[in-house]
């Protein structure tokens, strides 16, 4: 019996009280003493309540985003950022913004990415409950109907919410828009997040309804790399789904550095066409030689 | 910014809509439509937050289907806009819905057409043209000067090109996709009305307006 | 064996019936008569009165005509204490409507309301149903003027003619052969007299012993008002 011991010492009283800072100490010593008296540090500000406003915005990570979706001939692309941001600090930069809900159900995550998960799971367990009753899947028009209910019950009670739902159902492919404002929309194309503006331009430019999986799964990697470019709280991997007849499947997950290289090569800055692909050296060459000929005659 | 007006004719009421689904400065739809049928005779334009223009258009249509199931009849487009606006005094003190809404609807027993305005403060009034938002307000003066009692389907159709003209072209942030509905003792005929051609004509005209003045020099 | 059956709740007997509703309806058998009837622009309620005692006050307001609302009237036939409990609830009714939709209540969703209230009392918790029967009077845009007669089970239907109360098969018949359509209110109040008369069994019918009210309408201003008519 001399194998290795777990080592639980730090369970002990003294060891928590050798572990523990000074701060905790005096918080214990209130506790043994009277209780009526404030046991907790609070914050040393004039407005308190002002500032838990300001500073739940610092713990409620993920205000920062780009996800989009949209439905074309072969189904419907997903594809979003992985950066988690608590005010200006990059708190993550491998999270997971699209949500499996089931086989055949996607969400997305933006604003608070608690409520997102949480939500979306219960959704899914909505979802599930709904296939047992009725023996058959839920469209997806029920299941975002079912997402903007719930949203809507907790409207001002300060959740934070922006989500796409997308799924295949008996009637195809079904995109919506859900929000904890209680919006709920039905749409071929969304963006949702700090970066959506950015990715609105590549999307709505390279959007045709007939694209192929191939090109369609590139144009929203493209759109939130170019997201992620311009948008300092969007960034990480771009993560990119397919949903199709047979339920989604995840196609790629590419870090926003190396698509950056993989775009725009590094080519030497002295090579001005090489770098530039402009042709105004060739153009201003070219004037010279013609006005040089016209010189001579 | 939604934009929603409406207006009595002869023997129909018009309320006309715009399509945009926006989040602060994005459209996210161009396609929305904002007017309710609560049931065959009776439409009601809602702007406000999407979530309570849902909410309250479901929770109305389902309470006016369902009298009529109970009872055997059609609630009154009156008695449905004194529900409506019940609906919205008890929930200005618990919620609010921040809806404003224009009913409008034909009234098979009087024989005439009706136009109620609401707001999300509960207010009601029974008008013979109303609007809401900043949208609307460009369009009351069109209306003092424009509206005429008894207007046939041709008139009318003309006013809604003359306030959607003036929105386009004076609104900040102006649609320029529009559902116009029309509601008679018949039912509800839907028209997708696409404001390009109308600013066309305003360009059109400035254009010559300008050539004309080059000229003149 | 109906012992078994009427007890405490109201349960359905062997044969299916249920005898505490038809108990209810024996207590409104045995009240004073009512009738109503169409008139070409309105509708004529008559009740008899029955004078207990020559030592009772005699009191100005009616004892079996109420008024609803501004467009409606009923009149009783049963338990006096239960029918007050029902015309409260169908004010109430009328009220609430009023407040919710801003225009008068239609008279047959009142006495739909009322009577689905009513067959409630057949049906839960130990309660007796309510030994009451009314006649509704009632005017309003969709169908113009109504007559209702409605029962302690909750069933109720609209009529040309009616009558409910003690002797009311008797008031029936004699409504069958004499009633015709567009009567003038003053050919319905004879028709009115000579039922009630039959039906009471008395040699001369005095004013003290009838109540009648006459529902119709203004004929400028199309307003529904009601009206007491002496004999």
């Amino acid at each position: 019996m001399n194998g290795p011991t777990l080592d639980f010492s730090f369970l002990d009283a003294t060891a928590r009280g050798s572990m523990a800072s000074k701060h905790v100490d005096e918080s214990l010593d209130a506790i043994d003493g009277n209780m009526h008296e404030c046991n907790f540090k609070a914050p040393a500000v004039e407005d308190f309540e002002g500032f838990q406003r300001e500073v739940i915005n610092y713990v409620k990570p993920n205000h920062g985003t780009t996800t989009l979706a949209f439905i074309f001939e072969h189904g419907i692309v997903v594809a979003v950022d992985s950066r988690a941001s608590q005010g200006p600090y990059i708190s993550s930069q491998t999270v997971k913004k699209v949500i499996e809900i089931n086989p055949f159900l996607l969400g997305t995550m933006a604003g608070g990415a608690a409520d997102c998960q949480f939500w979306q799971r219960n959704l899914g367990i909505q979802c599930r409950l709904h296939e047992l009753e009725n023996g058959k899947r839920i469209t997806v028009r029920a299941a975002s109907k079912l997402l903007a209910n719930t949203l809507y019950s907790y409207k001002g009670k300060g959740l934070s919410m922006g989500t796409m739902v997308a799924g295949w159902d008996l009637n195809g492919p079904g995109l919506y828009y859900v929000d904890s404002e209680g919006t709920r929309l039905k749409g071929q194309r969304f963006s949702v997040g700090s970066g959506s503006l950015f990715a609105y331009g590549v999307l709505d430019q390279g959007y045709k309804w007939d694209l192929t999986v191939e090109e369609a799964c590139e144009l929203g990697r493209r759109a939130i790399y170019h997201a992620t470019f311009r948008d300092a709280f969007s960034g990480g991997t771009v993560s990119v789904y397919h949903v199709g007849a047979n339920g989604w499947t995840k196609v790629t997950g590419d870090d926003v550095g190396e698509l950056h290289f993989s775009y725009y090569p590094a080519t030497p800055v002295d090579d001005v066409d090489a770098h530039c692909g402009g042709e105004g050296k060739k153009e201003a060459e070219a004037r010279a030689a013609t006005e040089a000929s016209a010189m001579e005659t | 910014m939604d934009v929603v007006f409406g207006f009595v004719g002869y023997d129909f009421a018009v309320l006309v809509a715009d399509r945009a689904a926006t989040q602060q400065i994005i459209v996210q739809k161009l396609d929305e439509d904002k007017i309710v049928e609560l049931d065959s005779t009776k439409i009601m334009a809602l702007s406000g937050p999407k979530g309570d223009c849902v909410a309250f258009g479901e929770y109305l249509r389902a309470n006016v289907r369902l009298y009529r199931l109970k009872y055997g009849h059609e609630l009154d487009v009156s008695a449905t806009a004194h529900y409506a606006r019940n609906e919205l005094a008890e929930a200005l003190r618990s919620g609010p819905y921040q809806v404003n809404c224009l009913l409008a609807g034909f009234d098979k027993l009087k024989n005439e057409p009706e136009l109620h305005f609401m707001d999300y403060l509960a207010t009601c009034h029974r008008v013979n043209t109303g609007g809401h938002g900043y949208g609307g307000m460009f369009c009351l003066s069109l209306f003092d000067k424009h509206w005429v009692p008894n207007m046939s389907r041709a008139q009318a159709m003309d006013l809604v090109d003359l306030c959607v003209g003036e929105v386009c072209e004076r609104l900040v942030t102006a649609p320029t996709d529009y559902l116009v509905k029309i509601v008679d003792k018949n039912g509800c005929e839907t028209i997708v009305y696409d404001a390009t051609d109308r600013l066309k004509k305003r360009r059109d005209l400035m254009a010559d307006v300008a050539a004309r003045m080059a000229s003149m020099n | 064996m109906a012992r078994r059956y009427d007890s405490r709740t109201t349960t359905f007997s062997p044969e299916g019936r249920l005898f505490q509703v038809e108990y209810a309806l024996e207590s409104v058998n045995h009240a004073g008569t009512c009738i109503g009837l169409h008139t070409e622009n309105g509708i004529l309620l008559a009740s008899e009165k029955k004078i207990m005692s020559k030592l009772l006050e005699q009191s100005s307001t009616p004892e079996k005509l109420w008024k609803i609302d501004q467009h409606i009237v009923a009149a009783i036939a049963g338990l006096n204490a239960d029918a007050m409990i029902l015309i409260n609830f169908a004010r109430v009714i009328a009220g609430r409507y009023r407040a919710r939709y801003g225009t008068l209540i239609p008279v047959e969703n009142l006495v739909q309301e009322l009577s689905d209230h009513k067959q409630g009392y057949t049906q839960f918790g130990g309660l007796r149903p309510y030994g009451v029967a009314f006649l509704f009077a009632g005017c309003d845009g969709r169908n113009g003027f109504q007559l209702y007669h409605s029962e302690p089970s909750g069933n109720y239907s609209a009529w040309k003619a009616a009558a409910i109360g003690a002797s009311h098969q008797a008031a029936r018949s004699m409504l069958k052969t004499d009633f015709t359509e567009g009567l003038s209110i003053d050919e319905a109040k004879s028709v009115a007299c000579k039922v009630l008369q039959k039906t009471m069994d008395c040699v001369n019918l005095t004013s003290d012993k009838v109540e009648m009210f006459y529902l119709t309408r203004n004929k400028d201003t199309g307003e529904v008002f009601t009206q007491t008519l002496s004999l």
